[in-house]
């Protein structure tokens, strides 16, 4: 029953029990009050707070907490780069060493057709699962292009190409989730100190009869790239590894060893420099761009 | 006797026959959100039986002295006012906008005081805590108690509130420490691609529920199985 009387009690504990409450919170916001670092609320507010676990903590919190604790380095933050890294530091009052973006890097560029001895798979479609069946491709090391680092990657970098996997570039934020889902470990994290970077696109450590038995553009192990450029590339086994630490993007020498690779296997991977988008200026785009949907369903992998 | 019994009823039909989750289906979003794992979510058990004490404590006295019809607090500001001592006054339109505050209000001071003393407790579930002031179960738990407090000639006292509001709570980390052994073991087990995630989870919510069905009308046995044991 809704009467004055009523409204008027009514109004009057409402009243009461917010001046209450307000007076009993308000003294126990001052008597429980609990000192928060604000080195650590500073640190939290210049990274990115994309939590993708790129720096090995669980969480940018964590991150930041271990920073502001002097336990960790300035410029583990993949998606923030540089600008992260030089903001922490500030932050810090420590020098930022110069760091470069660390970007996934396939190392195998066998589309399906190049490698050989392939044979049909029918087990469950992922790489995890063909990885533990011999047989599937000749090629033990290389990509076997079921699209597991695709599922992983949350920032859509990735995609299946012919069989392989391809990294895009414009959107790679470098949290390496790609490079732990890989079960052949054929994708790892390359400092990118220039657009674009020259990397071994093979991961076969077999000698080369071996290797063209089972791929149509497999690194042989031949050496000739370390001959020419033996500051920066080495040969251990069979296959070359570029030094990263001694990079320099403008080095004739790993010029000459791109060109004098028999097989083409140091390839330059990274976005597409302005020559090469001139190069393509002229092509026509069709009419009518298809716009890419993507849904939940196009990675069930319930076969029935 | 009497009273002892009651209680036990209270306490066995707010836990078990009458669960909270899987009788009256509220506090579903933490029974489905926060039962990934066993720990968090008798962690979270955990800290619903203690939030949903504390706002049945408070609760029921802001119900009894004030918000219920013929309250005594309302009635004595209307005799000092001079009101006509014969007015029947009913508060209880407040009910739902005074729970609800008294549980944030609550909520928030348990949570400053936690932060303080307890860095360790605060850290494994003080971030429930927020999540609990908007969780359906608590405001449940009052509302069961003021339905009992409706009536002038039987009114609820302080323990039978509390004993349903403990009841509920572990009812519900009954519920949920269940809901996530099975979700753990759901995790190994080969799920049709759509019914992964929140849709077999809801379908394992449904078969315990059905399950729970059959602890209704054990109320009687278990009353006459107490007359028994304490003659």
């Amino acid at each position: 029953m809704l009467t004055a009387t009523t409204l008027a009690l009514a109004a009057g504990v409402l009243a009461l029990l917010a001046v209450v409450m307000g007076i009993v919170l308000g003294w126990a916001d001052r008597r429980f009050h609990v000192g928060v670092n604000p080195t650590v609320q500073a640190i939290l507010a210049a990274l990115p707070g994309a939590n993708c676990g790129g720096c090995g903590y669980v969480g940018c919190r964590e991150y930041a907490e271990a920073v502001a604790r002097g336990e960790a380095d300035v410029n583990l933050c993949a998606p923030g780069g540089a600008a992260a890294a030089g903001a922490l530091a500030e932050i810090m009052g420590v020098e930022a060493t110069e760091s470069f973006p660390y970007r996934a890097v396939v190392h195998c560029s066998a589309n399906e057709h190049q490698r050989l001895q392939r044979t049909e798979y029918r087990g469950e479609q992922t790489c995890a699962a063909a990885n533990l069946v011999s047989g599937v491709q000749g090629c033990t090391y290389g990509c076997l292009g079921l699209g597991d680092c695709e599922r992983a990657c949350n920032y859509g970098a990735i995609r299946i190409v012919d069989g392989l996997c391809v990294i895009d570039y414009a959107k790679c934020v470098g949290c390496k989730a790609c490079a732990r889902a890989c079960p052949r470990n054929i994708i790892s994290m390359v400092p990118f100190k220039s657009d674009r970077m020259v990397v071994v696109a093979c991961s076969n450590q077999d000698t080369g009869p071996d290797v063209k038995a089972v791929c149509m553009v497999g690194c042989l192990g031949c050496k000739a790239c370390a001959r020419l450029d033996p500051e920066i590339i080495t040969v251990d086994g069979a296959l070359p590894t570029i030094d990263y630490d001694r990079y320099d993007p403008h080095d004739s020498a790993l010029e000459k060893a791109i060109e004098k690779c028999p097989r083409k296997r140091l390839v330059l991977v990274g976005r597409p420099t302005e020559q090469d988008l001139a190069a393509v200026a002229d092509e026509e785009l069709p009419e009518s761009i298809q716009a890419d949907f993507e849904t939940t369903v196009d990675h069930t992998q319930w076969r029935g | 006797m009497e009273t002892l019994t009651s209680l036990i009823l209270i306490f066995i039909g707010a836990a078990l026959i009458n669960n909270f989750v899987l009788h009256y289906f509220v506090g579903i979003c933490p029974f489905l959100g926060v039962s990934r794992r066993v720990d968090t979510a008798f962690g979270m058990g955990c800290a619903v039986t203690f939030v949903i004490s504390i706002s049945a404590l408070l609760n029921w006295t802001a119900t009894y002295f004030v918000l219920r019809p013929g309250a005594p607090l309302p009635a004595w500001v209307w005799q000092l006012a001079g009101g006509n001592p014969e007015t029947q006054i009913d508060l209880s339109v407040l009910s739902y906008i005074i729970y609800i505050f008294v549980i944030a209000s609550s909520v928030q001071f348990v949570e400053m005081y936690v932060r303080k003393f307890f860095p360790s407790l605060y850290r494994s579930f003080g971030v429930y805590l927020p999540l609990i002031t908007t969780n359906c179960a608590i405001l449940f738990g009052s509302l069961e108690i003021m339905k009992r407090l409706q009536d002038p000639t039987k009114l609820w006292g302080l323990h039978e509130a509390l004993t349903l509001a403990v009841g509920g709570g572990i009812g519900f980390t009954i519920a949920i420490s269940l809901m996530a052994g099975i979700r753990e073991e759901l995790d190994m087990a080969d799920v049709p691609a759509p019914l992964k995630g929140a849709g077999i989870a809801l379908i394992v919510a449904g078969i315990m529920a059905m399950g729970f069905m059959g602890f209704t009308g054990v109320e009687k046995g278990v009353a006459s199985a107490i007359g028994a044991l304490l003659p």
